[in-house]
């Protein structure tokens, strides 16, 4: 019966002048796709949780990680990770062999990290000062405390590298080191499809209107980046490597990590929209923040900017610009070939991005 | 006369025939009204004018935001188009073995996402995206308003007066840190 089916399609495909070849694919990848469900765990089913913490403060919706660690610390100076506004922190602990966090804290670092939860309408009113100088400003007095250090090591990565740098910019005198991984800072020099959005967007009118700024925009914003790549062919090489266990898992896994995007809160969008994309004062140095302006010559501190080449979502030339404006005599620029994700979790950080900046922190770290 | 024009006379003119009626009839029966509707439904009664003269404003915002949305179906419509002719050009027929078509589908790939690329970069698409979300967020205002308008009827607080809430605990929660903040650098002396 089998051997039948097999001749019958072999000739149907030479009939048609089709590679039998192409057949066989079509035919494999309409396997692959109703044995999914077999192979592969429901994005519901997995957790995101990968290296242990402790909550060790919370504030509203904010809760600072403690991350546990089975090494030894090496340097004294705790390094507290500031995740970006979009999505969540997961990302930085998506996987064991891919874990920013894990990797940091096999170099010996002490790490917190600052995860921005879910904020309801409730937050809506939350701004910069808020962020800056509630949630922030606490997290590192709590650290500092705990730790009984003077300084700690503040990295920001993409919109928490905006905050970071603002932080940075009123409190240096908290700051050992400042990490900054493609930060959001000169919007006028950004050269994405995202940007461009942004400058054309009445942002008052959408705050007022409907308050925090829904996960839904964020998903569109996301569908305009690479459509057919991101959109099509990333699903199609993952029911053709459906049983490459290790591809679909960590496949699953930024995939429910893209799909748990919180609504950012009003104000703050329109502060970061205003102040960064369409008005530019931050590289100006005419932002404020609750009433006191951002003058980025006020870092001065060891600076360490992290940038990727492929970077759709946040371009190379609009981060580079906080190198050049800070009063930092310790300052480094580092440009990865890789893209915006791939800087943070993935083989290459691991190989190059992680080990350089692990470096870079021990050397500047109270020991 | 254009016919954007003309729709935008009759849009007129029904808003004005419509508001005449509204605010006639409701003249006429706010007395009989009053003695008639008791309860909590009086309310409405009163706050019916405001209900269709949101309709009507929604009516016309419909007109703008039909507009844009079908802007940006063109601008979407045209690009796909281009991005194909472009691929008929390169790859005028389909090869039937895998590898080839296999390249064929990168190239594919590779011209509509420049194509499209362009396009969302582009200040026309960007432009027309901000006023096609600016008339949504016409129309949600409006739906806001007669929500609000439901929800006094029956004695329920509006968006409005919860936002006064929000913004009244946003700001004492954050007179209490404030006041944490220096309590607590009274107690250290550093400011820990």
């Amino acid at each position: 019966m089998k051997k039948y089916q097999i001749q019958e399609k072999t000739e149907m495909a030479s009939e048609l002048r089709i590679d039998p070849r192409i057949l066989a694919e079509f035919l494999q990848m309409n396997k692959n796709i109703l044995d999914a469900p077999k192979l592969v765990a429901a994005p519901d089913e997995i957790s995101m949780e990968m290296t242990p913490y402790d909550v060790v403060y919370s504030e509203g919706k904010m809760r600072l990680l403690h991350f546990n660690s089975s090494q030894q610390k090496q340097v004294k100076t705790p390094l507290l990770i500031a995740y970006a506004l979009i999505n969540r922190y997961h990302i930085l602990d998506i996987h064991p062999q891919k874990s920013w966090v894990r990797n940091m804290l096999d170099q010996g670092l002490d790490v917190y990290l600052i995860d921005w939860g879910a904020p309801t309408t409730m937050d809506k009113y939350l701004g910069f000062d808020d962020y800056v100088n509630g949630y922030m400003d606490n997290c590192v007095n709590f650290i500092l405390n705990e730790s009984s250090v003077d300084k700690v090591s503040l990295q920001g990565y993409c919109t928490g590298g905006t905050l970071s740098t603002v932080y940075a910019s009123l409190y240096p005198e908290k700051i050992k080191n400042l990490v900054l991984t493609a930060p959001v800072i000169d919007g006028s020099r950004d050269s994405t499809v995202v940007a461009n959005l942004a400058k054309h967007m009445d942002v008052d009118k959408m705050v007022d209107t409907i308050g925090n700024m829904p996960p839904e925009f964020m998903y569109y914003m996301f569908s305009i980046l690479k459509p057919f790549e991101q959109g099509l062919e990333k699903y199609v090489q993952f029911f053709k490597n459906i049983h490459n266990k290790e591809y679909v898992e960590n496949f699953i896994r930024v995939e429910k990590w893209l799909s748990d995007t919180p609504s950012i809160p009003g104000e703050l969008f329109r502060e970061w929209i205003k102040n960064v994309y369409q008005d530019n004062l931050l590289i100006r140095n005419q932002m404020h923040v609750a009433g006191k302006q951002i003058n980025l010559k006020n870092i001065s501190m060891p600076v360490f900017t992290q940038v990727a080449v492929g970077d759709h979502l946040v371009s190379p030339e609009c981060s580079m610009p906080i190198h050049y404006a800070v009063s930092s005599e310790d300052k480094t620029l580092r440009m990865y070939a890789t893209g915006h994700v791939g800087m943070i979790a993935s083989s290459f950080s691991q190989k190059r991005v992680l080990p350089e900046l692990g470096q870079w922190l021990k050397e500047r770290s109270e020991k | 006369m254009s016919s954007t024009e003309e729709y935008q006379k009759s849009l007129e003119y029904y808003k004005h025939v419509s508001l005449f009626w509204t605010d006639l009839l409701s003249l006429m029966s706010s007395r009989p009204q009053s003695l008639m509707s008791t309860g909590p439904f009086r309310k409405f009664g009163v706050n019916a004018k405001k209900v269709s003269a949101e309709m009507i404003e929604i009516n016309q915002e419909m007109g703008k935001f039909n507009q844009r949305l079908s802007e940006y179906y063109r601008q979407l419509t045209d690009t796909w188009n281009e991005a194909q002719k472009q691929f008929s050009k390169k790859v005028p027929e389909i090869p039937t073995d895998t590898e080839h078509l296999d390249s064929t589908k990168r190239i594919w790939i590779d011209i509509f996402e420049n194509y499209f690329t362009r396009l969302f970069d582009s200040p026309e698409f960007a432009e027309n995206f901000g006023k096609l979300v600016s008339s949504e967020l016409d129309l949600a205002t409006h739906w806001n308003n007669v929500i609000s308008v439901m929800l006094e009827t029956v004695n329920m607080p509006t968006k409005k007066e919860i936002d006064e809430l929000y913004k009244e605990l946003h700001l004492l929660r954050k007179r209490v840190g404030k006041l944490e903040k220096i309590s607590n650098s009274g107690e250290n002396g550093n400011g820990k």
